[in-house]
């Protein structure tokens, strides 16, 4: 089970930015260089992290930082 | 119709937009709806503007920073940018925007280029400028809008310098040829440069905002595009305010969902985005247009990069409505080529020219071409909103400039019926979603890592971006192209150039080919790209 604090350190990572505190609900509007371009690396990087795969369609449905984590939790448990 | 007027001289932009709508009685007008991400709305005034912009100019003035000097703001989409743009242009200074997404290596080519002696940004976007600051010798002041406090003696708080200084100024009258607005745009080699617009733009920027874009005193317009680029300023702020028009601006990002209901709620009457966004609405799922009403939408314009003719016929059959598409550029400075509401849409074509704008195709040795064949896209230099020059760099200004023509780096023809179409760049320059990279930068940001050995860079079209960044990378020995090793580079080029730059595609080769001389033979590379054959490669040095 992923949490909150092990995926905060790959948002820091991606976006180059050590002050970010991610939370559930924290959205692309949250973070000011998460961009659609951006947004690919951090896919990228989650998938690396955790050894996971996402389908394109599947990201269009995440609305924010908990739904990410629920998708790689159900991924990692499946 | 609402026109811009010039009185007494004045032809300063911050006050044109602001206190002159003021005097002609539009003071209580509604300037701009600011909507924030989290979509809390909060209305400016003409005179809101005015009064906020004077406090910045009083601001500039109590920091000894004044006429001549560069200033940049360095923020995502916020009410700030509006202000300290418009307070910039009134104390005389030449005030430029800086896309949010810019890393460190974007930022020092153009901050330190220009000299700059002040930037307004936000704490985040700070510790950018924080890694670099060294190398920025000129910088005096950085303002954080979301700073309660003053952080030292050279990073200050904005509320608290807006509350200490007074909200009336006198703006200077302010000649045509006073420098104005500069934005940074990429080449195929060499630093970005810096293209200077003079006030005097106003007068082409308010004219093709109400003959290109049709917009009356009573529309509420919205201009997608980030104050970072040309657009974001020229019709995002300047055309529409000069001519007392109210704006609506949104501070968060692409959603159709989001941007559609905005368009129908704030009863938005005219719409100015971007190739890219309109093919991303495209892939939605239809039915959430189905459910907006667009009645109040009277036109929608687009700019960047060319228009494909399928989303013309994606805007007429699923919003019903016709998608006009213009052309300009950073130098330019305003529209020169559009498609129009009263012209006949042709899809696919850049449109006709706009008055008292003479374009023209002319052969790479400089006669102009007849109808239908392909040439270098020139425009007769003189026109109102021609930038001024290249900061520090008169020279690739001048080359510019032949014979009364100003080159534009683009290819196209001329129908018989006066339409423009465009066919491509002349130089390597990519235009990803309207934004130039320059291939040299991304190369040479490679470069800084130390796995890569090699790297040539080019733009490989692409059905969303219209072109996308492809770099082919030789690893030095002992090192592997793996996924992580291209996440890194991803994450290099985001971190050091901006988004913007990052390689959709990275393709492992043994060596880059490069000519005898050791420049590298990009046409080679995207022939082999696309597929096609490389044409004369005698000057060829290796092979991949």
């Amino acid at each position: 089970m992923i949490s909150i604090e092990e995926l905060n350190p790959i948002f820091r990572q991606v976006f180059d930015d050590n002050s970010i505190d991610i939370t559930r609900t924290s959205t692309a509007d949250d973070i000011d260089d998460w961009d659609s371009l951006t947004h690919m690396n951090l896919v990228m990087a989650v998938e690396q992290a955790f050894k996971i795969r996402f389908a394109l369609g599947e990201l269009q449905k995440l609305k924010n930082v908990g739904d990410m984590l629920d998708m790689i939790n159900t991924k990692i448990r499946t | 119709m609402s026109q811009i007027i010039i009185t007494d001289s004045q032809f300063n932009i911050g006050w044109l937009c602001t206190g002159r709508q003021c005097t002609a009685g539009l003071g209580e007008k509604l300037a701009m709806r600011w909507v924030s991400p989290r979509f809390e709305r909060q209305d400016f005034s003409f005179a809101d503007l005015d009064r906020l912009s004077n406090r910045f100019a009083n601001v500039l003035a109590s920091l000894g920073v004044g006429k001549g000097e560069v200033i940049f703001t360095f923020l995502p989409k916020a009410p700030e940018q509006f202000t300290a743009f418009l307070g910039g242009l009134k104390a005389e200074c030449i005030v430029g925007t800086l896309f949010s997404n810019f890393g460190d290596d974007a930022l020092v080519d153009r901050l330190a280029d220009s000299r700059a002696r002040l930037v307004v940004t936000r704490k985040n976007l700070y510790r950018k400028i924080e890694r670099v600051r060294d190398q920025l010798p000129a910088l005096k002041v950085v303002i954080l809008t979301d700073a309660d406090e003053d952080i030292s003696s050279n990073v200050l708080s904005w509320n608290h310098l807006m509350s200490a200084v007074s909200d009336g100024y006198v703006v200077p009258v302010t000649t045509p040829d006073t420098p104005s607005v500069l934005h940074y745009t990429s080449g195929s080699t060499g630093k970005p440069k810096g293209v200077l617009h003079r006030h005097r733009s106003v007068l082409q920027q308010s004219r093709t905002t109400r003959e290109v874009l049709g917009l009356k005193a009573d529309d509420l317009f919205w201009c997608t595009a980030d104050q970072g680029w040309v657009t974001g300023t020229s019709y995002g702020i300047i055309g529409p305010w000069s001519l007392g028009i109210s704006q609506m601006h949104f501070g968060g990002g692409y959603s159709a969902q989001h941007w559609f209901e905005l368009l129908q709620n704030e009863g938005v009457t005219a719409w100015y985005t971007a190739p890219t966004a309109l093919r991303m609405l495209m892939r939605e799922d239809c039915d959430l247009f189905r459910k907006i009403d667009l009645t109040r939408l009277r036109s929608i314009f687009s700019v960047g990069e060319p228009l494909n003719p399928e989303v013309i016929v994606w805007g007429r059959d699923t919003l019903g409505k016709d998608i006009y598409d213009t052309w300009f550029q950073t130098e330019t400075g305003a529209i020169m080529i559009a498609n129009r509401p009263g012209i006949p849409i042709r899809p696919g074509s850049m449109g006709k020219p706009v008055k008292e704008i003479e374009p023209g195709i002319l052969a790479d040795d400089g006669p102009p071409l007849p109808d239908s064949e392909h040439g270098n896209l020139c425009v007769r230099s003189g026109w109102d909103s021609m930038f001024s020059t290249y900061l520090n760099n008169d020279t690739a200004y001048s080359s510019k400039f032949r014979d009364g023509w100003y080159h534009t780096g683009d290819m196209a023809w001329r129908d018989a019926d006066g339409y423009y179409w465009f066919l491509g760049r002349s130089d390597d320059v990519i235009n990803t979603s309207g934004h130039l990279v320059s291939p040299f930068e991304v190369e040479s940001a490679l470069l800084e890592l130390p796995e890569v050995a090699e790297s040539g860079v080019i733009g490989a079209p692409d059905e969303l971006l219209f072109e996308k960044v492809v770099a082919f990378v030789s690893f030095h020995p002992g090192f592997e192209f793996t996924p992580e090793l291209e996440l890194k580079i991803r994450l290099h080029i985001a971190n050091r150039l901006s988004s913007i730059a990052i390689p959709q595609q990275v393709f492992p080769v043994d060596t880059v080919p490069k000519n005898k001389s050791g420049k590298i033979m990009r046409r080679v590379l995207k022939a082999r790209y696309l597929g096609q054959d490389a044409g004369d490669i005698s000057t060829l040095e290796e092979s991949l």
